[in-house]
């Protein structure tokens, strides 16, 4: 994939392009920094729910008759640091569809009849997560990781308190403090000619007002290592969960602890944990290790799904798993192996033009050189073997992360 | 972009879609076997089957397939449906042999290990049980078992569990080797790669195994459905959830176009494939009559599109505090609505742009297309994918008003509700 076309607008957005035309579509993908670290709790999920349910000049269902009627979709999603916008046209109906966006980013009505349905399904989406085996104990966990004081630390949709409470002036105030176009990035990919990036798209964009350009999220210090159980008798399956404070993407030791989260968990059939948790002890669906990096710090977890019975020996499992990166870290083969996977995978991942706006994305969005898709393949050539294992057995250390059991899970004894 | 078909001696089916310009090759291979084709005691034996075809065989060991495809960064992965079982590998554009090889092994010498089909219990139970968490998974299967008396769609995908705990190895290598033949296979490939080099690839892979009798087609037929059947399913929980299905015809049928089309108008369009994203359709009826108006906080529409006659299914997830009977009514007042209120000229103009664009969202990729044409031609014909968009283009509005008629009828439907008992949260 070549270089992306980039742009910085007069008003702080950067956009950027990926032009290819054998699909006759195209995907964008942005994001702006009014996550949940921004604001009080609950505030940064109701705003951007809110941001595509019409504008100062048209309704809820105007704004969503007038997008589906060109076939394209819009959608804002909050996340911890910020929200991500994306997109779906084609070239006859770019113009009218970033109308539309623009018109939602910068005017959005905050209608109080918007509000109850968006109070509606963030209640009804936090009580789906306490039902949840997987996702309650994730979000218990990253309580643990992170301290209360750490903006990271809470739910980024908030809590039925919060929900509870929002209403639509709060929601106007957080958008005008924070969904200026400085900071702003929209990445393009697919069949759209440069020409037409740099005249109508960039026209579109300028008409955003710049606003305050974003703080910085403070670095996260790690929490000191904590268990916890949930008990949810009526459910068939447990999940666990183990992790602890890891790293920002742009900290030097990222593409390390990447490579060896790849080779713990993910590689493959998910790599060492699969290997021994599912194929070898047949006793999880699932058992695989992710790393969460952000700009200002990150998370890695290791997540198993089983039968309740098999829960001691599947922690157990997973704990001597974690042990084994100490007592027999990688072998020169295993990082040979994780090398070709992560430049090969980074190829077949640019199939799709959503996949590539992301990707030229989120290269802007932790400032890694706009030549980094080609520099990529020799950072991961050049990665030291030794910072390999040194990271895993660093951030999968069992005895520095904290663990969370959800399920049915009463009477079983576990030893974290 | 033309699709090239081709069948070798021994009856696969191949079907070439070369994209020069991709940055990746993907590999399918589809199999005529789903849960329709089991039989009860050994329900859940195709999905097992597909786990087993992970774990080598041949020139595979027990992780090989992981480790090269891994270790070439490729996407691999598996999927067993009530119609068919499918596979794939993406891999960089200049190993389009070891998508073959691997293929090809998992097509005719898969080992199924005693102890690894035993080892596999527990992880296919374990999938069964981490469903179960789900409230719309026991809801969905509660669904299909009350509107099937007869026809195997009655039994969930990954089986009972009893049947689980049960089924034997031999069971399971006699089903693999009934079904996994060439003549009861397509492979598809999609992405970068020249066709007649890729065909002799495939000759070479593929060309000497040989057919096998296959079982004689299903010849079970669910009788019309003659009264409404309502199920309830009251477990611990925090949401309640109403889902309602009705018969339909088969995905060849000549109304899977209008029945698509009035999808669309009623519950809106994010197209056919997995990767329509998390864009939310809020231009449709059913939005409009339930979520706006403050009865539920999603709800969809789906025509399943199946080998045989399936169901076409509507589910919502209850907003706190209101009645879940409210719900239904005001879904059914939609759905059922629909043939006294026909499609206005704006809906169905949307309809058809929407199925017609989503086409090419859809299209977007190797792994996108091998999946389409991959699931059309094992559940119905890979000729009716482009067919079908152009058909749908020519839908009219009397076309839905028939379908909706012809279907949607009270005596046709069955409405399963979940109702949340104390105790969820």
């Amino acid at each position: 994939m070549k270089e992306a076309v980039r742009l910085k607008l007069g008003n702080g957005a950067v956009l950027l392009l990926h032009e290819d035309h054998s699909n006759p579509s195209i995907a964008f993908r942005g994001s702006v920094r009014a996550g949940a670290a921004y604001g009080r709790p609950g505030i940064a999920e109701f705003t951007a729910r809110l941001l595509l349910r019409g504008t100062k000049r048209r309704s809820a269902a105007k704004i969503s008759d007038a997008t589906e009627d060109l076939a394209a979709a819009l959608a804002a999603t909050n996340g911890m640091e910020s929200v991500a916008l994306e997109g779906r046209c084609t070239r006859e109906t770019l113009k009218e569809t970033l109308r539309i966006f623009i018109e939602s980013l910068a005017t959005p009505a905050f209608a109080p009849a918007e509000l109850e349905k968006v109070r509606g399904e963030v209640t009804g989406d936090l009580r789906a997560q306490e039902d949840d085996t997987r996702r309650a104990a994730t979000r218990r966990l990253l309580e643990l990781v992170y301290p209360p004081s750490h903006p990271y630390h809470a739910d980024p949709k908030g809590d039925a308190r919060s929900a509870a409470k929002i209403q639509a002036k709060d929601a106007r105030a957080f958008h005008a403090a924070h969904y200026g176009a400085a900071g702003m990035i929209v990445a393009f990919s697919g069949d759209l000619e440069t020409e037409t990036f740099r005249g109508l798209v960039a026209a579109a964009f300028e008409r955003l007002d710049s606003g305050e350009p974003p703080n910085p999220v403070p670095t996260p210090k790690p929490s000191k290592p904590a268990n916890a159980v949930i008990a949810m008798p009526h459910k068939s399956q447990a999940d666990f969960v183990a992790g602890r404070v890891a790293l920002a993407r742009t900290h030097p030791d990222y593409q390390a602890l990447n490579l060896a989260t790849i080779l713990f968990g993910r590689i493959g059939l998910y790599g060492r944990l699969g290997q021994k948790v599912r194929d070898d002890l047949g006793l999880a669906y699932y058992s695989f290790s992710s790393l969460e990096a952000r700009l200002a710090g990150g998370h890695c977890l290791v997540s198993a799904g089983v039968n309740p019975k098999n829960l001691a020996q599947a922690v157990a499992a997973i704990r001597a798993e974690m042990e084994r990166l100490r007592t027999e870290p990688f072998s020169d083969a295993e990082v040979r192996d994780g090398k070709t996977h992560l430049i090969g995978s980074l190829q077949v991942t640019l199939e799709r033009n959503p996949e590539n706006a992301a990707a030229i994305h989120d290269i802007e969005y932790y400032g890694l050189g706009n030549d980094y898709l080609e520099r990529y393949p020799e950072i991961v050539r050049g990665l030291d073997p030794e910072s390999v294992r040194k990271t895993g057995a660093e951030y999968y250390d069992p005895d520095a992360s904290s663990w969370v059991a959800s399920g049915p899970v009463k009477g079983v004894r576990l030893s974290f | 972009m033309e699709t090239i078909t081709r069948t070798l001696d021994n009856g696969l089916t191949v079907l070439l879609r070369p994209m020069p310009e991709a940055p990746a090759v993907s590999v399918w291979v589809g199999y005529k076997v789903g849960s329709r084709n089991e039989r009860p005691g050994i329900t859940g034996a195709t999905h097992w089957v597909e786990h087993m075809l992970f774990k080598g065989g041949g020139k595979l060991k027990k992780g090989d397939i992981d480790s090269i495809v891994g270790r070439l960064g490729g996407k691999f992965n598996g999927f067993t449906d009530t119609d068919f079982t499918i596979y794939f590998e993406t891999l960089p554009p200049g190993d389009l042999d070891t998508g073959l090889m691997i293929e090809a092994e998992r097509m005719r010498n898969a080992a199924f290990d005693p102890q690894e089909s035993d080892a596999e219990r527990g992880v296919i139970i374990s999938e069964r049980e981490g469903s179960e968490n789900s409230p719309k998974y026991l809801l969905s299967e509660e669904m299909w078992h009350l509107a099937f008396h007869v026809h195997p769609y009655h039994w969930p995908v990954v089986g009972w569990k009893i049947d689980l705990e049960r089924i034997t190895r031999n069971d399971l290598y006699t089903y693999y080797l009934q079904h996994y033949a060439p003549n009861n296979a397509v492979l598809v490939l999609a992405g970068k790669f020249e066709p007649e080099d890729a065909m002799r690839r495939v000759e070479s892979y593929f060309g000497l195994f040989r057919p096998e009798t296959q079982p004689p087609p299903l010849a079970v037929t669910e009788p019309a459905q003659e009264g409404e059947r309502r199920g309830e399913v009251r477990r611990p929980g925090t949401q309640d959830h109403v889902m309602i299905g009705y018969h339909v015809p088969a995905l060849a049928h000549a109304d899977t176009a209008p029945l698509l089309v009035l999808q669309a108008v009623l519950g809106g369009w994010r197209g056919l494939s997995l990767f329509g994203g998390g864009f939310v359709p809020r231009s449709n009826r059913l939005y409009r009559g339930l979520v706006d108006k403050k009865l539920a906080t999603d709800v969809s529409a789906q025509h399943r599109m199946q080998a045989d006659p399936g169901l076409f299914t509507i589910e919502a997830t209850v907003r706190e505090g209101v009645d879940p009977a409210k719900v239904e009514t005001a879904a059914l007042e939609e759905v059922e609505g629909l043939r006294r209120k026909p499609p206005t000229k704006e809906e169905m103009a949307r309809a058809a742009r929407q199925l017609r664009v989503w086409h090419a969202y859809d299209l977007d990729g190797p792994t996108a297309q091998g999946l389409l044409y991959t699931w059309f031609e094992v559940a119905a014909s890979h000729t009716l994918l482009d067919d079908l968009i152009d058909r749908c283009q020519k839908v009219t509005t009397a076309d839905v008003r028939r379908v909706a008629d012809a279907y949607f009828d009270e005596t046709n439907r069955t409405v399963c509700t979940f109702l949340a008992q104390e105790g969820g949260s």
